[in-house]
Formats: C-alpha cells, structure tokens, sequence
C-alpha cells in the first residue's frame, strides 16, 4: 500500500513540479552575394547557438522551396554538428507541434536538417553551403532552428515571419539570379 | 610421453565431465548477462546521442558477452561429451545452447553488415531479433544447464542455490530484451520502418512484462526449493542493472532512481510473505502482484509504448520522466487488471516450467 501510495501519487506529483529544461534557439545568417549571375555560386553561412538550458536537440533547417529535388544546387562546405546531416526531400514525413500532440504532414520541398544531440547551454555551431542555381530568377532560402524540449515559444528561431510547409516561422533569403 | 601420462586428460574430463558443463553452463549465463547489458546500454546511448558507427562501447561489452558465452557453450559441450551419467539429462541443455549460440554468432556479421549498409539501425531489426533470440535460447539452456546440476548432485540447501540467481537474471533480461523489440517505437529508420503498430504495442508491454516479471522471480524461487532471499536478490539485481543502464547514464532523470528503487519494496515483500506461507494462494498472490508492478520495473523506457497510443508526445531524454508521471495513473487504469491476471497465470505455469527443468521423477 506504502509502495503504490509512493509510486503512484507522492513522488509521481514531486517530480513533476521540477523545472523543464528550457533551450533556446538563435542563429545568424550571412550571405555572400544577394545577386548573381547564372552559372555562378553564391555562400550562406549559419552560426547557430543555444542561447537557453541544456538542451536534448538542436535542429538548424535549411528550406529550398523553389527547388524540386537538392541534387548538385546545394553543397555542404562547413558542418561542425554531432550528427550528420539530413536531407529531406518532397513527400517525406515531418513532424510539429513539439509540444503538444506530436502531428506530422508532408514536406512540400527539399531541405537539409542539421542536428546536435544534445546541445550544451552556450554551444556555438557552424553550418555553411555553396549554392549554384540552375536557373534564373529569385533564388529563395528558409532557415530555421528548434530546439527540443520544445517548452516554450523560445524554444524556435524565429518568434515571427514567414510560415513554412511545417506551420512554423522561417527567415527568408532572397538572391537575385540573373540570366 | 607415456601412455599413462596421455591419458590423463581424458581421465581429468570424464571424472570432472559434469562440472565442466556447469562451467561452461554458468559462463554462457554470465556471458549473455553481459549482453543484455550491453544491449540496454546501447538502446540509452542511441536514445541520447544516437551512435552512427558500429564501433561503440556498448556494442564491445555486447560482443565480449557473445564471446564469453561461446566458450560456455564449447566447454558444455566438451562436459557433456565425456559424461559418465545423466548424459540425456543434459543433452536439451546443449542442444538449445547450441541453436543459441549459432544465432548470437550470426548476428555479429549479419549486424556490422547491416549498419554498413543502412547505417543507424532501429531496436527491432533483423540482426537484433537473431541476436535477441539467440540470447534468449543461450540463457534458457544455461538456466536449465544449471538448475539441473544443482538438483542431480542435490545441491538443495547449499549456498550454491545462489547460482539460480545467475541462471534466471539473463532469462528474465533477454526476455525484457524481446518483449522491448516488439513494443517499443525505436525501429523505424530512413530505411525500414519497424515500429510495432501501437496498439499491439501496447498489448504485447501489458500481457508480456507482467508475465515475465512474475515468471522469473516465482521460477528462481521454485528451482531454489523455495528458498527465502532469492526474489529479493534476484529483483534487487535486475534493478541495480536496469538503473545503471536506463537511468543513470541520463542525467536527466539522475533523481529518479530513487523512485526506482522503490521496486525493491513489493520484491521483498513478496519474500516475505512466501516465507510465511508457502501455499498455492499465497504463490498466486504473489504473482499478482510481481504483475502488477510492470509499469513501474520497466521505468523509463515501457513509457514511450504507452505515449504512443494515450498521448503521442514528443518525448526528449530530458522529458521522460515527465511524460512517464503524467501517465501513470492511466497506465495503470488500463493496465492493472490485465497485468494481475498475467502475473497470476505466470505462477501457476512457473510450477509446470520448475517441474519440466528440474524433471521432478530426479
């Protein structure tokens, strides 16, 4: 009777009163060229950080909605991440709403995730790609970053903005690419 | 050398044929200890920083494990060989550590195979269910290796009843080990996806842990002629291990270990109480409760089942036990009944296993 008082109600209700870990996210973008011609490259460069709590993981996200598949447009030259990064193309199953109810839907187009596990309060990483497109126009880059626990509206970068195929908040880099 | 001096290796293992097979018994238990907990290791470190290579440390205590085990089972086949008596007694023993072996030996190449060629690999794959399978059938012929030595050479009362402990602990953790790969959500990969469908998931953690729970503490207890201490060490062990494992490499949830081993208490009370009344009713209480207690001995990992179906949250290393409490009460609304009635069945057919492994006409 002592063990399931214990188990079940005392320390059950103890534990749950503590503090949830709260990481939060922040990351900061330079572009090499906001107008190129086409044929030529252009660099984006990401320096993200953990500006909250120890964190489990650390996501960056790199979107190309005007592309239909990553192929030769998009390569990785600085990666200083744990884990190796993902590629996910149209179609794949994602998932939000971290908090809550985990749902999924269907990624719209490609993008490459790279992730820490975990990500110590503070921790800096780097994440750089060369981008030649293959034709002219607007060339366009979501980035993000979430960080999981996913405890609070700090727990994304950014607060504001442009919504994605993942009901989430992007900053959104435009380059010119000229015929 | 003389012809005397040749043969006295021969001498040596037909004189001593029946300890060697206890040896060689007890090392493929203890080797497939090291494997289990080497495999509860490996699932904690993938849970926190997914290893991508198969080159890991929880991988190199699983495979000493598999190495120390196939020595057991060559000296238990060297044993059984030169057995003067009880020689058919023994041969299921080997024959099921033979099969065991074969597999575990398997699922080395067939693993690195596999990682090379799809990278991070799930808790349910291929490899891992020959590996889980052969562990499991290597603890049953070293359980039974055992137990029927201790009875042939009537070792009832003696300290050497201790070594039940080391028979059935592999049993009761490659058995977790199996139930674990069927029920939890840790197999879908970019390659395959292996998730058990939740619900049978969550069918297979409610029936499965309360019977194996119950199984083994009331199987040790029986082999040992009843002997009093044994479920307490016994389950006091699998949690010391368990813990060390799942809990402690998680800082995360560090202070839940207490909580953890307030598991200690119904074991002990189960001693208890099977140490003042011996009778059929107090052996089926005892194994409703050893059921009863499933969700909270298989503390943290039977929590991502559940959450599959009753809350499909995103649970982080950091969020487990949070996910876990908010739970339990449910869990146990559901799960309780069930898990009794699990336990219960489990002590009634604890007799008829003790019975078959220790062939009671002995």
């Amino acid at each position: 009777m002592i063990y399931f008082t214990l188990t079940v109600f005392v320390l059950p209700e103890q534990y749950l009163s503590n503090e949830q870990l709260n990481p939060q996210p922040y990351f900061e973008v330079e572009l090499s060229e906001s107008e190129i011609s086409l044929g030529e490259s252009f660099r984006l460069n990401i320096v993200s950080e953990n500006r909250g709590d120890y964190g489990d993981i650390h996501i960056v996200s790199a979107a190309f909605p005007d592309l239909i598949e990553i192929g030769d447009v998009i390569e990785i030259v600085t990666y200083d991440f744990t884990q190796s990064p993902v590629y996910l193309v149209p179609g794949d199953e994602i998932s939000y709403g971290y908090s809550s109810g985990l749902e999924s839907t269907l990624s719209k187009y490609p993008s490459i995730e790279a992730l820490n596990r975990p990500i110590q309060s503070g921790a800096k990483n780097h994440f750089e790609f060369v981008v030649t497109p293959e034709k002219s126009g607007i060339f366009t880059i979501y980035v993000k970053s979430v960080d999981i626990p996913h405890t609070s509206n700090l727990s994304h970068y950014p607060y504001s903005g442009v919504l994605d195929h993942q009901d989430e908040y992007v900053l959104v880099y435009l380059v010119n690419v000229n015929p | 050398m003389t012809i005397s001096e040749s043969k006295t290796p021969q001498k040596f293992l037909k004189v001593h044929s029946d300890q060697i097979f206890l040896l060689g018994s007890i090392l493929t238990s203890f080797g497939i200890l090291l494997v289990t907990v080497g495999g509860s290791w490996d699932i904690t470190n993938h849970l926190l920083n997914k290893p991508e290579t198969f080159f890991s440390p929880p991988h190199a205590l699983l495979y000493l494990g598999v190495a120390i085990s196939l020595v057991g089972v060559i000296l238990s086949l060297f044993g059984w060989k030169n057995l003067q008596n009880f020689k058919e007694l023994y041969s299921i023993s080997l024959k099921i550590k033979l099969i065991g072996i074969s597999l575990l030996i398997g699922a080395g190449p067939f693993d690195f195979i596999w990682h090379s060629n799809f990278g991070l690999d799930g808790f349910l794959s291929p490899p891992h269910l020959t590996l889980i399978t052969g562990m499991f059938l290597c603890s049953i012929g070293g359980m039974i290796g055992i137990s029927r030595y201790l009875k042939i050479n009537n070792f009832k009362n003696t300290l050497s009843n201790y070594l039940l402990i080391l028979a059935v602990l592999p049993v009761w953790l490659s058995g977790t080990g199996m139930i674990s790969s069927l029920s939890l959500p840790f197999s879908n990969t970019d390659y395959f996806e292996f998730n058990p469908e939740p619900t049978f998931a969550l069918l297979i953690a409610t029936l499965a842990f309360p019977f194996l729970i119950s199984l083994s503490m009331l199987l040790v207890f029986r082999l040992s002629n009843f002997r009093f201490g044994m479920m307490s060490i016994l389950g006091g062990l699998f949690l010391l291990i368990y813990s060390l494992t799942a809990i402690v490499p998680n800082f995360a949830i560090l202070d839940s270990t207490q909580f953890y081993m307030l598991n200690l208490i119904p074991f002990v009370i189960s001693d208890i109480i099977l140490l003042l009344n011996k009778s059929r009713k107090s052996l089926i209480f005892v194994g409703g409760l050893l059921g009863s207690i499933f969700y909270m001995v298989y503390y943290p990992y039977v929590m991502y089942t559940f959450n599959e179906v009753l809350l499909g949250k995103l649970v982080s290393p950091s969020l487990i036990y949070f996910v876990y409490f908010e739970l339990i009460e449910s869990v146990l609304m559901y799960a309780v009944i069930p898990a009794i009635l699990m336990g219960i069945f489990a002590a009634i057919i604890s007799e008829k296993f003790s019975k078959k492994i220790l062939m009671s006409k002995l």
